[in-house]
């Protein structure tokens, strides 16, 4: 019952605040967004706890099933989203972007987390696909109407890319849901995984795979279906960017795990090497485009499509080793980009805009809490140990050279290397960046300094900052929660 | 005593350090105070301790991969880490003279005992991913030591420099040990030489029965010993990089830019020296593979002799310290690269400890020196080093040390060295007589510019310069060190390090070495600088590193920077191009058919009109026959 009312209040407050009181004033909307995130970030506690799970029928007639419940896979995950709700309603104190009521920006975030939350805890497949889909329409409205004020143009267009690409993956993904939900007479997700899945015909079970594989592919998102997601979190407003990129992209790879993965075991396994490879050509590909890029927002989605390149290639290698590292990887990206687009999007609100290329006083000499911030936040995103990033990639790495024994091993260990090769040029952007924006001359005393963080913003900052250190000092936090989990689905194989 | 105390202790000194950096009075304390709490918890250790004691770590449950994340100390890792502590120790005491005025010094000590806890770690690791841990934090930490003073261009391009350089030979260090992980499905240390050990007793007694090597290999389950040499070589990639060997030599010299107690804990203790530790713990891979060994064996000799003589004609006193440190450092690799079965490690591990003494000796009273003749130029330089004596002990000591003079701290391990390297050229495999080789030739230059060194800090000037106002902590420190120094060779009594007796003749060949160098250093007399008298042309090119930082830009940065624009180029114009090509087709398509029925209305009507006719026509003479 718990997690019904996990997913109805966030929804209902955030349906109520799109539609009839969208015209409530930013101090009465403000709190009762956050009280409401607050209160959902307790209940997913809970439900992480308690275990709770729900399962009514829905659509008898389809054999549709109103199913609910967590398991270790997804544990990590709805408490993830439900924190990143508390991020996003909180940074409304530091930035309400224009563009539309402020009630309506609060209500739509709500909805994003709420339908975010129904995809992590959905235990039937097409329940699954319905939330998957409910978050594009939220989400369109964020980066379409809230996001950079400056060019209308992109706006729209980035807007429109979004969900038009991603539209055309889950209908990719509905075709290989109904056909799996079909051929194997469950759209259980516990059943399917647990042998009515593995149980179907080879033929079969490739084209479920590759279906699913494509349409989720888009939202994780895997080279070369990557192209949306800068120009979107370039536009997006703050809030928008962190709940695409530690919430959305999860999404992605979430459904990999819980579709392709566990469902179709076979299947998947014959398509593993060419996710392996682009998974690996992601990690390069992305960290060069990020050695050129002069927009810091793009170079950070950008460096989003290598990190995912660590958690596709994880996967692909099909061992358990691979899908904890992969969960993993997952989770520290989720906190690692939400710490730096808060960031970047302070910087962006303070200069108007994070062009690379444009000298600006050095952050470590006029504003040094911001840049301890940037500074932890990229020394994560270069892999440092001690720090969220290290473990995932670490194991990617692993468990791409010691993959699953029906795998081709010579790739695997060719893309374990390439993978290593692109964990360098993490480094190299890492520090350009670093070397562009922290560290610099003594400022000249005639320019305007860049004002620190102070109030909510800083809270947010050291909050996700010390999670970040948190979760590269005990990674077994998540690795303990996932574990047994991730052996079930192992073991179905 | 739980190992794990000696990391958790600097660590948590640089977490509390981090949140009272304000107060540089505060951050003082604390950086002391837990140096000297690991020190002492070393020391204690070091002494009470017989065996070796495991800290249990928190097992990470990631399938298939066993990661017990355990620690462990015994004599030998005990005497570095307490050398460790030392030298951290003198440097967090040394700095807070040293940067009582820069307004980061919170920051810095910090970073320090960061620094410190990594290499403690990887010194007492049994675990390889914790050796990756403590591997990668102390390149992070070297990036801020070296860039500590951000706000100068050179500090900044030096940090960078030093940690992409490194961490492009990390590539071949995770792979490496990813690679030594997945043979042993664990990342336990003994675990791993277990499973890639070559099972010497069993192929023996199985050949000596009667069947062939191959069969033998195979009955005795032996691993593969190819792949076991291209593994070790890639970890000795990363260890190159680290430890600044040629072909990565470059980035240490210009990471001269950072503060002199930062050098001095970059050199003495921590990052370069840190490869050997992880060697040794390798070895019983390391002894069994040749060509492994003869990769890193190649590599140091090259670099030992390359780097000396780039010490001798430096111009910059600081960086021939620097350069005097890229050449130690592969004679203790050298000693590991010799060792075959049968020979420890342990002599490269006690060249390193003396190293470590003598070379933060050299390093804090350079830094005092400079201080006192306003720059590290051998020409700033001359005759500080006269004026006090602890500075002219300090020199005079140190230089003995360095140049390897028999009884003093640095003579006493390279005698070892020395020593195994000639075990090493009888045995037949192995680099061993290219090693000796290099280390007689090394020796000789070494003596030379440590002569070089002294005749020049100790230079009778005029005008004979003030030491300045010194709290007595510094002179204090100093003084600690030059005892050690001297006495420090008796460390080998302990038994802490499993290294065999010196014969006599290795003494004698000792000091007609470093005789020879010395002579040759002194051909100008005492007064003149031995660079200026011998190497006058080569000084510009050996300030330079040879220009190897143009290589390093012409064939890697550059190439890469290029690719990266194709490639940024690429995704836009090409990988984007169908996505809008699919926009852009549908709006076409849309377009047309808008068109279609906006000009055909009327035919289309008639079509319509006359297409029924005919099927009612149709269908009227069907049924009417």
């Amino acid at each position: 019952m718990v997690v019904s009312l996990l997913l109805a209040l966030p929804a209902t407050l955030g349906l109520w605040l799109v539609s009839g009181g969208r015209g409530l004033p930013l101090r009465v909307a403000r709190p009762l967004a956050a009280g409401m995130a607050v209160a959902t970030l307790g209940l997913a506690v809970a439900v992480a706890l308690t275990g709770s799970e729900v399962d009514r029928a829905w659509l008898p007639e389809l054999g549709v099933h109103w199913s609910l419940g967590v398991d270790g896979i997804s544990v990590p995950l709805v408490l993830l989203t439900a924190l990143m709700g508390v991020v996003v309603t909180a940074h409304a104190w530091v930035e309400v972007p224009s563009g539309g009521t402020p009630a309506t920006f609060l209500g739509c975030l709500l909805l994003v987390e709420a339908g975010a939350l129904a995809t992590f805890t959905a235990r039937d497949a097409v329940l699954f696909l319905v939330a998957f889909e409910v978050v594009l329409v939220p989400m369109w409205v964020l980066v379409g109407r809230y996001g950079d004020p400056h060019h209308p143009r992109a706006r729209t267009e980035a807007a429109q890319r979004f969900v038009l690409y991603t539209a055309v993956g889950s209908t990719t993904m509905l075709v290989g849901i109904l056909l799996l939900v079909a051929s194997a007479g469950t759209a259980d997700l516990r059943a399917l995984a647990g042998g009515a899945g593995a149980a179907l015909g080879s033929g079969t079970q490739l084209a479920v795979a590759a279906l699913l594989v494509a349409g989720l592919a888009v939202k994780v998102p895997v080279l070369p279906f990557h192209t949306w997601l800068p120009p979107a979190h370039t536009t997006a407003p703050t809030a928008g960017s962190v709940l695409l990129a530690a919430v959305l992209l999860k999404m992605g790879t979430y459904g990999l795990v819980r579709l392709p993965v566990a469902t179709v075991p076979d299947g998947f396994g014959r398509l593993a090497p060419v996710l392996a490879v682009a998974g690996a050509l992601g990690i390069v590909w992305g960290g060069l485009v990020c050695l050129v890029e002069r927009d810091l927002k793009r170079l950070i989605a950008y460096s989003s499509v290598a990190h995912m390149g660590f958690v596709v290639l994880a996967l692909a290698s099909g061992s358990q080793t691979g899908l904890q590292a992969a969960l993993f990887a997952n989770v520290a990206h989720g906190v690692v980009s939400a710490l730096l687009f808060v960031l970047v999007g302070g910087l962006k609100q303070r200069w108007g805009d994070v062009d690379l290329a444009v000298r600006r006083p050095a952050l470590r000499e006029t504003s040094p809490r911001l840049g301890f911030a940037l500074v932890i936040g990229l020394a994560a995103s270069l892999g440092l140990p001690g720090l969220a990033g290290f473990w995932g990639e670490l194991l990617a790495v692993y468990s791409a050279w010691a993959p699953a024994a029906d795998r081709p091993r010579a790739l695997l260990v060719t893309c374990a290397v390439v993978a290593a090769v692109g964990a360098a040029l993490a480094a190299a952007y890492a520090l350009r960046v670093a070397g562009l924006v922290w560290a610099g001359d003594r400022p000249d005393p005639e320019v305007r300094r860049t004002p620190d963080t102070v109030g909510v913003e800083r809270w947010l900052l050291a909050g996700l900052a010390t999670l970040v250190v948190v979760l590269g000092v005990a990674p077994m936090l998540v690795l303990s929660v996932t574990a047994d989990a991730v052996a079930s689905v192992g073991g179905a194989r | 005593m739980n190992p794990w105390l000696l990391v958790v202790v600097p660590a948590v000194a640089s977490l509390l350090g981090v949140a009272v950096r304000r107060d540089d009075r505060i951050a003082q304390v604390v950086a002391v105070v837990a140096g000297g709490a690991t020190l002492l918890l070393a020391l204690v250790a070091w002494i009470s301790q017989s065996g070796s004691v495991t800290g249990f770590g928190p097992a990470l449950p990631v399938g298939e991969l066993h990661v017990p994340l355990a620690v462990v100390t015994d004599p030998a890792r005990l005497a570095i880490v307490t050398v460790v502590a030392l030298v951290a120790t003198a440097v967090q005491l040394y700095s807070t003279w040293y940067l009582r005025t820069d307004d980061r010094y919170g920051q810095f000590a910090a970073t320090v005992s960061l620094f410190t806890a990594a290499m403690l770690l990887v010194v007492v690791s049994s675990d390889l991913v914790l050796t990756v841990v403590g591997w990668e934090l102390m390149g992070w930490c070297s990036y801020l030591l070296i860039g500590h003073w951000s706000r100068r261009a050179t500090a900044r391009r030096a940090a960078l420099k030093a940690f992409l350089v490194t961490r492009v030979a990390d590539i071949g260090f995770v792979l490496g040990i990813v690679g030594l992980a997945a043979g042993a499905g664990s990342t336990d240390l003994r675990a791993v030489v277990a499973a890639w050990d070559r099972p010497t007793q069993c192929i023996d007694s199985a050949v000596a029965g009667g069947s062939v090597l191959g069969d033998a290999l195979t009955a005795c389950s032996a691993p593969d010993a190819r792949l076991r040499a291209v593994l070790l070589a890639l970890v000795v990639i990363g260890v190159l990089g680290k430890s600044a060997q040629v072909p990565f030599q470059d980035w240490l010299a210009d990471a001269m830019e950072g503060p002199t107690p930062a050098s001095a804990l970059i050199h003495a203790a921590t990052m370069v020296a840190a490869g050997t530790v992880v060697l040794a713990g390798l070895h019983p891979l390391l002894e069994d593979s040749p060509s492994a060994r003869w990769f890193l064996g190649v590599a140091v000799s090259v670099t030992m002799l390359l780097a000396a003589l780039l010490a001798f004609a430096q111009s910059d006193l600081k960086r021939m310290l620097a350069w005097s440190t890229v050449s130690q450092v592969s004679i203790m690799l050298a000693a590991i690269a010799v060792a075959g079965p049968g020979t420890g490690p342990d002599a490269g591990l006690l060249h390193l400890w003396s190293h470590a003494i003598y070379k933060s000796l050299l390093f804090l009273a350079i830094g005092w020196a400079a201080v006192v003749g306003g720059g590290t130029a051998a020409s700033a330089l001359r005759g500080s080093g006269a004026s006090t004596p602890v500075l002219r002990a300090a020199f005079l000591v140190g230089f003995l040390s360095l140049a390897g003079v028999p009884l003093v701290v640095g003579g006493v391990s390279k005698e070892h060295v020395l020593s195994s390297a000639w075990d090493g050229a009888v045995a037949a495999d192995g680099p061993g007589v290219l090693v000796l080789v290099a280390l007689v030739l090394t020796s000789a230059v070494t003596a030379a510019y440590s002569t070089r060194g002294y005749l020049v800090l100790t230079a009778h000037v005029r005008q004979r310069p003030s030491a300045g106002r010194v709290p007595a902590t510094v002179p204090g420190l100093l003084w600690v060190l030059v005892v050690l120094t001297v006495f420090g060779g008796l460390v080998v009594l302990t038994g802490s390090f499993a290294v065999h007796r010196v014969s006599l003749f290795w003494l004698l060949l000792t000091v007609l070495v470093v005789g020879v160098g010395v002579a040759v250093a002194l051909r100008g007399g005492f007064d003149r600088d031995p660079a200026e008298v011998l190497a006058r042309r080569f000084v510009p090119l050996a300030d330079r590193g040879f220009g190897v930082d143009v290589l390093y830009r012409r064939l890697v940065a550059r190439p890469v920077l290029r690719l990266a624009r194709v490639v940024a180029f690429v995704d836009t114009e090409v990988v984007d191009a169908y996505v809008r090509g699919a926009a852009v087709a549908t709006r076409a398509a849309g377009w047309a058919g808008v068109r279609l029925h906006r000009r055909e209305r009327p035919s289309a009507g008639v079509g319509l009109v006359l297409g029924a006719v005919v099927v009612l026509g149709l269908v009227g003479v069907l049924a009417w026959s």
